[in-house]
């Protein structure tokens, strides 16, 4: 591969380029980069950047390489959906950049290609820890964001087992237990992303909360989403009737204006099987079932919809979850890795002088076997 | 010639049983894991010359399991991280250390960003850097001893040595940062800010060595009750 060429040639460049901006020993280096940085500023960019923003026209040629994610499609998109050392990278470096890598590739191919007047299919993103799929999952997001898709995105399922500081009964059913905080912040977060839908949608049937305040039939969906912002006490139920809504209503609708394509993407899906942390008032365990937000989030996974796509994501996969497609993620290979070290110097990150040199690069590589977020970490105190 | 070699050699047991030094034969020499050690012959004067072949003979002591034989590894950073451990947990003494070197490096890398191309250059970004010149900054040059004479003890200035000079300015940073900060801070957080502010030769650590330098300035009347 040309670009694999390419790296290797401009690596010395791009390291002969950072020992200009420090001070120089022999004038002979002097000249020599002075030619070589004005030639080398035109390539650079080329290797492991690339300037197509919209992951629509991502292919194999740009695997390797960066893309900028625009700051507006950031604020709205993900307000809560990346990794925390990631939203620090974003906030240090002033821009954020994705790697773009064959499963998330293989990903957005998929769903390019499906039929979607067949029941849905899905996904799960598997792999090692510190692999990459949560940020491959934001790849594929980011491209149904631009192309338009209704997106319900559970960032981390496992916020919503453990570490609950307020577990009421449910009003509706009297099994049943409700996590307020936990719903209405992802009400929230919901309404940031899906804005234009909200006045859309219309409900298709009554939702009674508490003896005075019902929605009727046909209010907008905003209204509902409100509605459980509003009322912490009821903002699980309103989760699970947003979600009902959803599945009714997104394929269905060819004839009116209402046709839109659902994305459900949910990381650490392993979550809503496994067991809970959080305890009753008798101080026995919690079941998964009992869970409102779990329970609906569970019949969301099932694919009983007409015309919908979904993708999840997992450490493991489970029996709950066939039939599935599987999309592995790994560690970065040597173009990869190649790419992410340039980036970092790039981004003047790599401040240590013997991390700069070969060896330093090689020890770099043994110590993090190429894994992305043990090499962050790395790089991060280097 | 041999048998008195093998004299040295037995274990030299002192006379009287100082528990605080390392038990080793002070023939033993101290190891050198750096990769550059090694220079070629032709470099060398004929004194590094008999260095070099004494260090081929003679016994060398275990090295540390802190050291690393890898550019990356700094002695004046293991030396913090030392003094700050607490209760032999060097796990978290050393977790402390990279998070404080990883905050200053965000810190500095974030202005780096922000700022226009022509302010850039004087940006320090490398943590490492950082991290010396606080440190030089914080060394105070003379300091105070207690000497008493005619019953009254008084501070006398007196030079201090460089081994010295190191230890007081890590232990003021690591005195600072534990007691007078806010109590929810995290270490790697206050410690960060306190090696800004050294490296722009503000904060406390700096003051309290201009405190010790007017102090030594004051008392230099009693310099000559120094002997030594």
């Amino acid at each position: 591969m040309n670009l694999h060429k390419l790296t290797s040639r401009l690596c010395p460049k791009a390291t002969q380029k950072f020992r200009h901006l420090h001070i120089q020993s022999s004038g002979q280096q002097l000249e020599a980069v002075a030619v070589e940085t004005a030639s080398a500023e035109a390539n650079p960019l080329s290797v492991f950047r690339t300037s197509e923003r919209d992951p629509t026209y991502h292919s194999e040629g740009h695997s390797g390489q960066y893309y900028t994610l625009p700051p507006t499609h950031i604020q709205k998109l993900f307000p809560y959906g990346l990794p925390p050392r990631f939203q620090l990278q974003i906030k240090t470096f002033n821009e954020g950049c994705v790697m773009v890598r064959p499963p998330a590739l293989e990903l957005i191919s998929y769903l390019k290609r499906a039929d979607y007047s067949k029941p849905p299919l899905r996904y799960v993103l598997y792999g090692d820890i510190g692999t990459g799929k949560t940020m491959s999952l934001c790849h594929a997001l980011h491209y149904c964001y631009s192309q338009g898709w209704l997106i319900v995105h559970v960032p981390d399922a496992h916020l919503w087992v453990k570490n609950c500081k307020e577990l009421l009964p449910s009003s509706s059913r009297p099994s049943r237990f409700d996590q307020p905080i936990q719903a209405s912040q992802w009400l929230k977060n919901f309404k940031i992303t899906n804005e234009r839908f909200l006045s859309k949608l219309k409900t298709t049937q009554r939702y009674v909360w508490t003896k005075r305040e019902s929605t009727e039939k046909g209010q907008p969906l905003g209204e509902l989403i409100d509605q459980g912002v509003n009322r912490m006490k009821s903002s699980s139920d309103v989760v699970g009737a947003v979600l009902r809504e959803l599945r009714l209503q997104a394929g269905g609708a060819t004839e009116g204006e209402g046709a839109f394509k659902l994305a459900v993407a949910v990381d650490g899906v392993n979550a809503l099987w496994g067991k809970t942390s959080l305890k009753k008032e008798d101080r026995t365990m919690c079941e998964p079932e009992e869970l409102t937000l779990i329970h609906n989030l569970r019949k969301m996974m099932k694919n009983n919809w007409v015309k919908n796509k979904k993708k999840l994501e997992g450490i493991e996969g489970f029996d709950n979850m066939e039939p599935f497609v599987p999309v592995s993620v790994s560690n970065y290979n040597e173009k990869e890795f190649e790419s992410c070290y340039l980036y970092y110097l790039d981004r003047n990150w790599l401040q240590h002088p013997h991390s700069r040199s070969e060896e330093g690069k090689k020890e770099l590589i043994f110590l993090s076997n190429k894994n992305p977020s043990i090499l962050e970490r790395l790089c991060a105190f280097l | 010639m041999a048998a008195s070699v093998r004299h040295l050699l037995k274990p030299w047991t002192p006379s009287l049983c100082l528990v605080r030094w390392s038990r080793y034969n002070p023939y033993y020499l101290d190891p050198d894991p750096s990769k550059d050690a090694r220079v070629p012959e032709s470099e060398l004067s004929p004194e590094e010359k008999e260095l070099q072949e004494l260090k081929t003979v003679s016994p060398i002591k275990a090295a540390l399991s802190s050291d690393t034989s890898s550019a990356f590894n700094d002695p004046l950073i293991s030396k913090f991280i030392n003094m700050m451990m607490q209760d032999g947990n060097k796990i978290l003494a050393r977790g402390i250390m990279t998070q404080t070197l990883e905050t200053i490096k965000r810190k500095q890398v974030e202005k780096y960003h922000k700022s226009p191309a022509a302010k850039r250059e004087e940006i320090e970004c490398n943590p490492y850097t950082v991290f010396h010149q606080a440190l030089e900054n914080c060394k105070p040059i003379i300091g105070l001893a207690s000497v008493q004479k005619g019953g009254k003890s008084y501070q006398v200035p007196v030079p201090l040595t460089d081994n010295r000079r190191r230890f007081l300015a890590m232990k003021w940073l690591i005195t600072e940062c534990r007691d007078n900060k806010h109590r929810r801070t995290h270490m790697y957080e206050k410690l960060s800010q306190e090696l800004l502010a050294a490296f722009a030769n503000e904060g406390n650590v700096v003051k309290r060595k201009h405190d010790l330098h007017k102090m030594a300035e004051a008392n230099r009347a009693y310099a000559h009750y120094r002997w030594w």
